[in-house]
């Protein structure tokens, strides 16, 4: 009986305690088992990657690991250091510094080494084993700890760079694409709890957040980018000039082909280049456009049915009388000229006098209308909306038709010249394909269409263009086997400081299109600062669009529309500034002879090149506007 | 009221008595039973152990795989550095493959004096240099041209 008595007392004791433990101690030991044995394991998944049009990537993420270390866990910060450094070959002052000050400042949170490959890390790994056992998977050495990491790998080095952009050491867009589509591309923080074995070893986990990062598919194609590139570089250095873009783009679809600027930088050591050489000039800088800008007056009022193509102009002597500014004098434009001459030679008489006709309220709606003064809406971060205004009175009126008083970006112009290139629709460019989740698509970008001039008006410009190229400014941009259309551009460019144009400081264009009759590409070039002997758009700019179409319509599989013929063009031919244009101030009445302005010294392209190719540009002058 | 002698009915093989041993089909029942029992035991604890190395397996698995994507993208990165084309310009030169000469610098070399020609003295396969004498010559001959003009110190306009 007593037998009996002691074992339920026992039993029941321990039923007791276990009630006890189950039940009112429940939470506390659950709590200590799962910390006995499970980790909660935050990781950023790996940033989203950007591909080209042909799926090559251009910028992509790895994982990484950094060396961390926790100083209130390490006691001997001395040894440690030593040891450390010896590993990772470097001087032991470089992990004591850090390591003591962490550990006087009670930190828990040390950087030892950042973003090391997998290689390093198995060898730290191996080299850093000491007897005292931690989780397998981690440093197995007191206070030392792996941190996952990643890398942005850009595969290309400085092939659009500023379109792509980069981003920084915490993993953030930073310019151009990468910043612009940071929403997208951020990978973000995934949560993981694992559970343990007494020896460390994960036997059960599971995600419990996750979202995977999208990829961005661009418009550009890295070929067609490589290409225009190289032609840029050599025009740039061959015009030594300071810098220079160029940009192709499909009429039809809007689509950026490729996106150059020139000096450019490597984002994968970007620390390492000038801040300005980020920049994306394409769509950040705003210059006065000058020649190129002449389509609004001409495209307005051919569209308003007040000139024809081959309607003729009056230019009497030729020089336009102004109210307290500079007389203009155009040397091209004596007596009659037809419309198409006038634009081939680039008269600035038949311009200003066409936009008079066209009228201040109508030029400033085509200008409008052609998408200037406005952002393009490009998916780039910072993208600047250009100076584009009612003209106040005629003389503006005329400043502004022949490209001053206006500020444009390269996008811009490239777009209005788009616009005529696709039948009087004005396509919004774009640099975005699509956007992919999981490698599927899950959105793509549709262009917005604005009807801006009929299709006839757009032909008959078309017509007028193509003119330019083959007896007017542009002849160096007669291509082999197609036929092309555009317009140069040489504007002076404006002096902030001295609130005045610099008479020595140019930008030189062309914005063209080929082939001539249906329009497969659309190509701006613009160099700031020419300085090579050539200026005008028709020297330096055209040769490189030149390059550029000769080299990109055949990949785009468009056949020959003309003959194919090797001609180089002299200087001699193509009407230049000096023979365009001359200008009288009025109110002065001394006259005197002057020699012309001692252009810079002529050094021959290919030492320039050298000259160039060693400076980096330090600061980049802002264009503004004339505001007179 | 009639009383029923039940024990007459009652037969004495189902009747107990003390001392007698269990029956054998008893105690095969319990055996089974236990056996059923500690066999479900073992049964549970292998599938725990089993589940266990399962998950363990699983993990190294999922680590594997995470290590092989990461250098699939790794191997994805070194192809494209091999392929693009600064890569292949700097290998084809290693391979002793020269640059066709540059288009663009070769009409700028036409253009601006095409009467004078500057001689040219190949330094390489793929640069070219122009002699400093030629450069002179060059500007010696671009004399500065005379223009009236009316005498302006405002800004002035050009175009082209």
């Amino acid at each position: 009986m007593l037998i009996v008595a002691f074992f339920v007392l026992w039993i029941g004791g321990i039923g007791a305690r276990l009630v006890h433990l189950q039940i009112n101690q429940h939470t506390e030991l659950r709590g200590k088992a799962l910390n006995q044995r499970r980790d909660t394991v935050k990781e950023k998944q790996l940033r989203g990657t950007i591909y080209d049009r042909d799926e090559h990537p251009l910028a992509m993420s790895l994982k990484v690991k950094s060396l961390v270390a926790d100083p209130s866990e390490i006691e001997n910060i001395e040894a440690t250091s030593k040891q450390i450094a010896k590993i990772l070959n470097v001087k032991t002052e470089t992990i004591l510094k850090p390591l003591k000050e962490g550990k006087e400042r009670n930190k828990r949170f040390v950087y030892l080494a950042r973003k090391l490959d997998d290689a390093t890390v198995k060898n730290i790994n191996e080299r850093l084993e000491t007897a005292e056992l931690k989780k397998n998977d981690l440093p197995k050495y007191t206070g030392l700890h792996w941190r996952e990491e990643q890398k942005r790998s850009y595969p290309h080095n400085s092939l659009a760079a500023q379109l792509i952009g980069f981003s920084n050491g915490e993993d953030v867009g930073s310019a151009g694409i990468e910043q612009s589509q940071e929403t997208l591309l951020h990978g973000a923080v995934t949560k993981t709890w694992r559970d343990r074995d007494r020896y460390g070893r994960v036997y059960d986990e599971e995600e419990i957040e996750r979202e995977e990062p999208k990829d961005v598919v661009l418009t550009i194609s890295n070929s067609i980018q490589y290409k225009v590139e190289q032609a840029l570089e050599k025009g740039v250095k061959a015009a030594n000039a300071k810098s220079g873009i160029a940009i192709a783009m499909n009429p039809r679809t809007g689509e950026i082909l490729a996106m150059a600027n020139y000096p450019s930088f490597d984002p994968n050591r970007y620390t390492e280049f000038a801040v300005e050489n980020y920049t994306n000039r394409a769509v950040q800088n705003m210059y006065a456009p000058g020649s190129v800008f002449k389509i609004i007056a001409f495209g307005g009022a051919l569209n308003e049915n007040l000139i024809k193509a081959d309607g003729e102009i009056n230019c009497g002597n030729g020089v336009i009388k102004m109210n307290g500014r500079d007389d203009i004098v155009d040397k091209h434009c004596h007596q009659t000229i037809s419309y198409t001459d006038a634009l081939a030679v680039s008269s600035n008489y038949a311009t200003i006098k066409t936009a008079k006709l066209l009228g201040n309220e109508n030029f400033f709606d085509y200008s409008q209308r052609f998408g200037f003064g406005k952002p393009t809406g490009i998916e780039v971060p910072a993208e600047a909306r250009g100076t584009v205004r009612s003209p106040a009175n005629a003389d503006s009126l005329a400043s502004m038709s022949i490209g001053y008083e206006v500020n444009v970006t390269a996008l811009q112009t490239l777009s209005a010249y788009g616009t005529i290139a696709n039948d009087g629709v004005r396509v919004t460019p774009r640099l975005i394909k699509e956007i992919r989740q999981d490698g599927k698509a899950i959105s793509t970008t549709e262009a917005e269409t604005t009807q801006v001039m009929s299709a006839e008006t757009a032909k008959n410009l078309r017509r007028m263009l193509e003119k330019v190229v083959t007896g007017g400014t542009a002849k160096r941009a007669k291509l082999n086997g197609y036929t092309a259309g555009g317009k140069t551009g040489t504007a002076w460019k404006y002096n902030a400081t001295l609130k005045k144009y610099d008479e020595n400081k140019y930008i030189s264009s062309f914005i063209g299109f080929a082939p001539a009759e249906n329009p497969k590409i659309v190509i701006a070039v613009v160099l700031d600062e020419p300085q090579g002997g050539a200026r005008d758009g028709g020297q330096v700019s055209a040769p490189i669009f030149r390059e550029i179409a000769e080299s990109v319509l055949p990949e785009l599989g468009i056949k020959p529309d003309t003959n194919i013929k090797n001609e180089t063009v002299a200087d001699e031919d193509i009407p230049t500034e000096t023979e365009t244009t001359a200008t009288k101030k009025t109110e002065k009445k001394s006259v005197e002879t002057k020699k012309e302005p001692k252009k810079e010294e002529e050094k021959p392209s290919t030492q320039k090149t050298k000259e160039s190719a060693a400076q980096k540009p330090k600061t980049e002058t802002k264009n503004k506007s004339s505001g007179k | 009221m009639s009383r029923k002698n039940t024990s007459k009915n009652r037969n004495p093989q189902n009747v107990k008595r003390e001392g007698d041993p269990i029956p054998w089909r008893y105690c095969l029942l319990t055996l089974g039973c236990g056996l059923i029992l500690v066999g479900g035991f073992f049964f549970a604890a292998r599938q725990h152990f089993s589940s266990i190395d399962y998950g363990i397996k699983n993990s190294q698995l999922k680590k594997q795989k995470d290590e092989l994507e990461t250098a699939q993208r790794q191997l994805l990165i070194d192809k494209e550095f091999a392929l693009s084309p600064t890569s292949i310009k700097k290998v084809a030169k290693e391979y002793g493959f020269t640059e066709v000469a540059a288009s663009i610098e070769s009409l700028y070399t036409e253009s601006k004096d095409t009467k004078v020609k500057p001689k040219t003295e190949k330094i390489s396969d793929t640069k070219t240099v122009v002699k400093k004498s030629d450069v002179n010559t060059r500007k010696e001959e671009k004399k500065p041209e005379n223009k009236t003009i009316v005498k302006t110190d405002s800004k002035t306009k050009k175009g082209v």
